[in-house]
């Protein structure tokens, strides 16, 4: 019932550095080798920025310059506590960008995704933001009938977190507002419902 | 389907230079200007020593305001009789007929900012943009090339505009430019229009400096549709030949010839004109046919592409 030709899923591609950007910011929910997540870091022409996001309060989020090896530029690494906290970063950080900056988001889609949005909110083009996925494909459901957006679904039903309604996790994916579609499955025979499936570990 | 036409009183004109010379026009029916948006264009159908030129000016005048339209024309020395009769013919009074405004260079309403970059007479489109842009509160930032001896006039041109936005440079050093690329915030987005020099340095400065091609815009003057080698077009359904000079485009060839031939935008932007060729090899010069459509040879685009074969059979 899920697996559908719906155009809005999105289609991710490998990240690789945009040799045409000035400066190179690389976002990530969680912490991963940069070389595991983008091609050509190391050898980079521009100034590259590296966010994680260490989900501890150990980390100071304080940036932390890397000597360069051989010519490659300087990379400066930041850890976060949270994901909020990166975002809240990243606004203040979009908002002194000049154009020429090249963002890049590598995550889960919630993630990757409220990235992009802050990106286009920021007036970045779709050109100067890439997106990737890298973990668990847990979906942010939106519910079409209360508006509601219920976090890390992972399986085809999920009961929404505002109305309760038992949802049908689609495949419409909105970037907008960064959340698959959720329909309310027993709208018509109410009760009914087909099983539960784990489908987005 | 002809464009179609709407007569126009010259209203006023007055010379800014010994070269530039500018139009006032309003509808010569009485009523609205025709609605324009902030880029576009008037082909002025100009009768002139037994020939008739539709040569196209961009509007200055603020697309919001449907009292008038305004254009500013250059006397070129190599002038095909259209800006020299401008100049010298045209009196206040006079009635032009005009195609409607047509835009193949509207500004992109999502930008947060808006860099231009003109030289000289390329100015003209941003005249337009600028009255938009102060209207809406966007924020712009224009840079002027132009000779020193026309500094004076484009400074009256631009003067009662705020001047921390104005940037006139009278050489061709780009190192201004280069600043200005620079330290633009995200979401700006760059226009040029002028000389294709400055145009081609200007974009290709903006990419060198991180800028992608979708933030890049810029008018050529439809130079694209100007001269070639001469050929014949064959009308099969008409049954008529027609010559097509080296200096004419194949629409205006046609057009000349008596054939009604379908076009809007005369700039190879809209797709209205497209004809099916039988016979020959088109040389492309539109922004509208795809790769494959192109590799086919079977449609063309009269009013800028040209033909490579001597003939060129066309289903009209």
């Amino acid at each position: 019932m899920l697996v559908s030709d719906i155009k809005s899923r999105p289609v991710y591609e490998r990240l690789g550095v945009d040799a045409s950007g000035r400066r190179h910011l690389v976002v990530s929910d969680a912490p991963r080798p940069l070389a595991e997540v983008i091609d050509g870091a190391d050898s980079a022409a521009a100034p590259l920025g590296y966010w994680v996001v260490a989900a501890t309060s150990a980390v100071d989020a304080q940036p932390q310059a890397e000597p360069a090896t051989g010519n490659a530029v300087p990379l400066e690494r930041r850890a976060f506590r949270a994901v909020p906290h990166l975002l809240d970063r990243l606004s203040h950080r979009l908002a002194q960008e000049t154009v020429g900056f090249r963002l890049y988001a590598v995550g889960e889609e919630g993630f990757v995704w409220n990235v992009a949005k802050l990106a286009r909110e920021a007036g970045l083009e779709a050109a100067e933001c890439r997106t990737a996925h890298a973990g668990s494909l847990r979906r942010r459901v939106f519910c079409v009938h209360c508006k509601t957006i219920t976090e890390d679904v992972t399986t085809s039903l999920a009961a929404c977190d505002g109305c309760g309604a038992h949802l049908v996790v689609r495949d419409h994916f909105s970037r907008h507002l960064a959340a698959f579609m959720g329909v309310q499955a027993d709208a018509e025979a109410p009760g009914e419902l087909p099983p539960v499936e784990e489908l987005f570990p | 389907m002809t464009a179609l036409t709407v007569p126009l009183r010259v209203a006023a004109t007055v010379p800014l230079s010994p070269t530039l010379r500018a139009f006032t026009l309003i509808p010569a029916d009485g009523g609205l200007a025709p609605p324009s948006g902030p880029g576009a264009h008037l082909r002025l159908h100009l009768r002139s020593g037994g020939k008739l030129l539709r040569n196209a000016y961009s509007l200055t005048s603020n697309p919001e305001d449907r009292s008038h339209l305004s254009i500013i024309v250059r006397r070129v020395a190599a002038s095909r009789g259209g800006s020299a009769f401008l100049h010298e013919e045209v009196a206040e009074g006079d009635v032009i007929e005009a195609g409607l405004p047509a835009n193949l260079f509207p500004l992109v309403r999502t930008a947060r900012k808006h860099l231009m970059v003109s030289g000289g007479i390329g100015l003209t489109p941003f005249l337009a943009y600028i009255a938009a842009f102060e209207a809406a509160g966007t924020p712009w930032e224009l840079h002027h090339f132009c000779r020193p001896d026309e500094r004076a006039v484009f400074e009256a041109l631009l003067a009662r505009l705020p001047a921390s936005r104005v940037h006139i440079h009278c050489d061709m050093a780009l190192g201004a430019l280069e600043d200005a690329l620079l330290r633009q915030p995200l979401g700006t987005h760059f226009y040029t229009c002028g000389p294709a020099a400055l145009m081609e340095a200007g974009l290709a400065l903006a990419q060198a400096l991180g800028w992608p091609k979708v933030r890049l815009h810029s008018e050529s003057f439809g130079g694209a549709a100007e001269g070639g080698a001469p050929f014949v077009a064959v009308l099969r359904r008409s049954g008529i030949e027609v010559a097509v000079g080296a200096e004419t485009s194949l629409l205006a060839a046609m057009e000349a010839a008596g054939v009604d031939a379908p076009c809007l935008c005369r700039g190879g932007a809209c797709g209205q004109c497209l004809i099916e060729v039988a016979e020959g090899e088109p040389e492309h010069r539109d922004h509208f046919l795809d790769e494959a459509e192109r590799a086919s040879n079977r449609l063309i685009m009269t009013c800028v592409s040209r033909s490579r074969t001597p003939r060129l059979v066309l289903e009209l």
